[in-house]
C-alpha cells in the first residue's frame, strides 16, 4: 500500500462498476453450479446410503477424505486432464461440497422419528410414497442447513480459482490484483463483496427453508448445525 | 366423543390367530420365540386386549395382523381369509392403526393427518376434507379450531384423539391399538378410555388392543389375552373370568393379589339386589314413625322429601312425642350411589363414610334402596360372580 493513498479509492470503484458486476456474477455462478451439481450427486448418494446401511461408512469416509485434499494439489492434479477450463474449477468445488451435503442429508433422513415411519408403514404407504411424502419433507430442515453451509464454504473457495489465471477467479481476482499492485481498494472490494454474497445467500436459503417447512414455525433449523462451516485444509 | 359415524367400509371382521409363531433368526426351535403357537379367535365387533409383561410378544402379535411383522409359521385369518395372501398395502389401508407415540406426521396439518388413508386411496380432496372434519368432531375436537393446526401445536391428549380419528378415516372393520393411551397422564387416559368405549358402542369395530397395564386391560377388554414371556398364551377369556379363576400361578401373579378388588370394578350397583329402605316423610306423626323405626334392623329410617329424595337418617330417640317429623330430626347422611357406579367405587365410598349403608338413587335422585358392604362381599362370592355382560358365564 502506497503512503498517502486514501483508504478507499471511491473514484476507482465508480469507474469499474462494470468489472465489479461481471466478477460478482461470475463468482456467484461458479459457486452456484458447484452447489447445484454437488447437491444432485450428494442427494443420490445419500438416498443410497439410507437404503443400504452397509455403504454408509465407506461413503462418509470417502467424502471426508476428499475434504482433506489440499485445493492447490487438486487443481495441480487436474490441469493435465482438464486444462485451464471451467471443469478444473468446478470439479474440486463439487468434491468439497460432498462432505457437508452427504452428512446433512443422511442426518436429515435419520432424524425422521421412528414412530412416524411405523405409522406410515402401518397405514399402507408404499416405499416410494413414504420416501417422497413423509421422509423427504421431514428431512428438509437439515438438508437446507447442509446447503447453507455448503454454499457459504463454496463462495469462499471460489477465490482459490484465481490460481488458475485470470479467467475464473470471480471476486478473488480483485484481492489477488490488489495485493500484487499494493492497491487496497481492490482488496476491500473483493473481500467485502464476497462476504456480502455469502451472507445474502445464507439469508435467502433460510427464507426458502421457512417456506418449505411452515410446520416447524418457531423452531428454526439454526439450532441444528451438525458441523461447523469451515474451509478445507490447504485452501 | 359422540354421535355416529358414516363411511363406506364399515362392519366388523372376525380375527383368528391359528398356531401363529414368530421366531427371529439365531434362535432355535423351542427357545426364545417372540410368539409361541398363539391360537385365539376375536369375534367381530369385540375388543380383545393383549396384556402381559415386556417381552411377552403382545406387540409382535399385533403387528403380525397388519404384517408389519410376518409370522414364522401359522396363519392369521380375517373373516376366514389368510392375511398373508392379501396385497400388503391394500391390507394395511383396511386396518386402523394407532400407536403410543401417535406417529402423526409433523409436516401435515391435523386435517391432512386424519385424511391420510383416504388420500392414499385416492378420494377427492373435497371428500377427504369432509371426512376429516366429521372424524375430528367425532373424537371431540372442533374441526374449525383444529383442522389447520400442526401436531406440535396440540397437547398429548389431543394428539391421541387425532391418532384415533386418523385410524378410523377409511372406516376399517379392524383397529389395532398399541398402547394408544400410554403416553398421557392418568386423568386424561381415564377420559380417553371412557370416550373410546362410548365410541365403540356405536362403531362396533373388531379391536385388538395392546397394553402392559392389567387395569386398562380389564377396563377396555370384552376379552383379555394374558401373555407370558416367550410369547405363550397363558389365559384368554372375559376379564371377570380371568380375575375370578386365573388359569396359572403366572396369571394370578400378573393380575395381582388384589384381583378380588379388581373384580369389583367389573360389577355395578344396578346388578345388586338392593335392600328396601324404611322411609319416613316430613310431617308424619311421631308415634307411628318411632314404631316403624324400632322394627327396622338398623334402628334408623330414611327421611325423604315429596319426590322420595333422601334428606338424612332419623333415629327413634330423635322422634320425641307425637309431633310431626321435621327435617331437623335427620342426623347423618349416607353416600348416594348411581346404579352405574362400580362396586369398587361404591365400596370405597362406604368405607369412607361413617354409616353402614349407601343409598342407591335413580336419575331424579329418588331412593331405590340400600347398599351395604356385606351385600357387595356377598355378590363377589355368589354364583353369578363370573357373569360378564353378554359373554360366556
Amino acid at each position: 500500500m502506497r503512503e498517502g493513498d486514501p483508504l478507499v479509492d471511491w473514484a476507482w470503484i465508480v469507474e469499474h462498476l462494470d468489472d465489479i458486476a461481471f466478477r460478482t456474477v461470475q463468482h456467484l455462478s461458479l459457486a452456484g453450479i458447484a452447489v447445484a451439481v454437488g447437491f444432485a450427486i450428494a442427494f443420490a448418494l445419500s438416498l443410497w446410503a439410507v437404503r443400504e446401511p452397509r455403504i454408509r461408512g465407506p461413503l462418509t469416509a470417502v467424502a471426508g477424505g476428499l475434504y482433506t485434499i489440499p485445493s492447490l494439489a487438486l487443481f495441480a492434479a487436474l490441469i493435465p486432464i482438464t486444462g485451464l477450463s471451467v471443469l478444473t474449477v468446478e470439479i474440486p468445488l463439487v468434491l468439497y461440497t460432498q462432505q457437508i451435503l452427504v452428512r446433512n442429508i443422511v442426518a436429515g433422513f435419520d432424524g425422521v422419528p421412528s414412530d412416524v415411519l411405523e405409522a406410515a408403514d402401518g397405514m399402507g404407504y408404499g416405499r416410494r410414497e413414504r420416501l417422497w411424502r413423509v421422509e423427504l419433507p421431514l428431512a428438509v430442515p437439515l438438508i437446507v442447513t447442509g446447503i447453507r453451509l455448503g454454499a457459504v464454504t463454496t463462495i469462499g473457495l471460489v477465490m482459490i480459482a484465481t490460481l488458475l489465471g485470470d479467467s475464473f477467479g470471480g471476486l478473488g481476482l480483485f484481492i489477488k490484483e490488489g495485493i500484487q499492485t499494493f492497491f487496497a481498494t481492490k482488496v476491500y472490494v473483493g473481500a467485502v463483496l464476497s462476504v456480502a454474497l455469502a451472507v445474502l445467500v445464507d439469508v435467502l436459503l433460510v427464507r426458502v427453508e421457512r417456506r418449505l417447512t411452515p410446520w416447524a414455525a418457531g423452531r428454526v433449523s439454526d439450532d441444528v448445525s451438525p458441523m461447523p462451516a469451515g474451509v478445507p485444509a490447504g485452501a | 366423543m359422540a354421535a355416529t359415524t358414516t363411511g363406506d367400509g364399515g362392519g366388523a371382521t372376525t380375527v383368528e390367530f391359528e398356531h401363529v409363531s414368530k421366531r427371529y433368526p439365531g434362535t432355535r426351535a423351542g427357545e426364545g420365540a417372540a410368539v409361541d403357537d398363539l391360537s385365539l379367535t376375536i369375534p367381530a365387533g369385540r375388543i380383545a386386549v393383549l396384556v402381559g409383561p415386556s417381552g411377552c410378544g403382545k406387540t409382535t402379535s399385533l403387528k403380525m395382523v397388519n404384517r408389519l411383522i410376518e409370522p414364522t409359521s401359522g396363519r392369521i385369518l380375517l373373516d376366514g381369509a389368510d392375511a398373508a395372501q392379501r396385497d400388503v398395502t391394500e391390507l394395511r389401508r383396511g386396518i386402523g392403526y394407532v400407536i403410543q407415540q401417535t406417529g402423526l406426521f409433523p409436516h401435515q396439518t391435523i386435517g391432512e393427518n386424519v385424511a391420510t388413508v383416504p388420500s392414499l386411496l385416492g378420494w377427492t380432496k373435497e371428500r377427504q376434507r369432509e371426512r376429516a372434519e366429521e372424524l375430528l368432531a367425532l373424537v371431540g375436537l372442533a374441526p374449525a379450531t383444529y383442522r389447520d393446526r400442526y401436531p406440535s401445536q396440540l397437547s398429548g391428549g389431543e394428539r391421541q384423539r387425532v391418532g384415533v380419528a386418523r385410524a378410523l378415516a377409511a372406516d376399517p372393520p379392524i383397529m389395532l391399538m398399541d398402547e394408544p393411551f400410554g403416553a398421557v397422564d392418568p386423568i386424561v387416559r381415564d377420559r380417553l378410555q371412557n370416550e373410546f368405549l362410548r365410541l365403540q358402542e356405536d362403531l362396533a369395530k373388531t379391536i385388538i388392543f395392546v397394553t402392559h397395564d392389567i387395569d386398562e386391560a380389564i377396563k377396555m377388554g370384552d376379552l383379555v389375552a394374558v401373555l407370558q414371556v416367550g410369547g405363550k398364551l397363558a389365559q384368554f377369556g372375559p376379564p371377570a373370568e380371568i380375575l375370578a379363576a386365573p388359569a396359572s400361578d403366572f396369571v394370578a401373579r400378573f393380575v395381582g393379589a388384589d384381583r378380588g378388588l379388581k373384580r369389583l370394578s367389573l360389577s355395578r350397583v344396578r346388578e345388586l339386589t338392593l335392600m328396601p329402605a324404611v322411609t319416613v316423610r316430613i310431617g308424619e306423626a311421631g308415634e307411628a314413625v318411632r314404631a316403624r323405626i324400632e322394627a327396622d334392623a338398623f334402628h334408623s329410617a330414611l327421611l325423604v322429601d315429596d319426590a322420595r329424595r333422601p334428606i338424612g337418617w332419623v333415629r327413634p330417640a330423635a322422634v320425641v312425642g307425637d309431633g310431626p317429623v321435621s327435617e331437623a330430626m335427620a342426623e347423618s347422611m349416607s353416600p348416594l350411589l348411581d346404579p352405574r357406579t362400580t362396586l369398587k367405587d361404591a365400596l370405597s365410598m362406604l368405607l369412607d363414610a361413617d354409616v353402614q349403608a349407601g343409598i342407591a338413587v335413580d336419575q331424579g335422585g329418588a331412593v331405590l334402596g340400600l347398599v351395604t358392604a356385606d351385600m357387595i362381599a356377598e355378590r363377589m362370592r355368589g354364583p353369578d360372580a363370573l357373569a360378564a355382560p353378554g359373554d360366556r358365564a
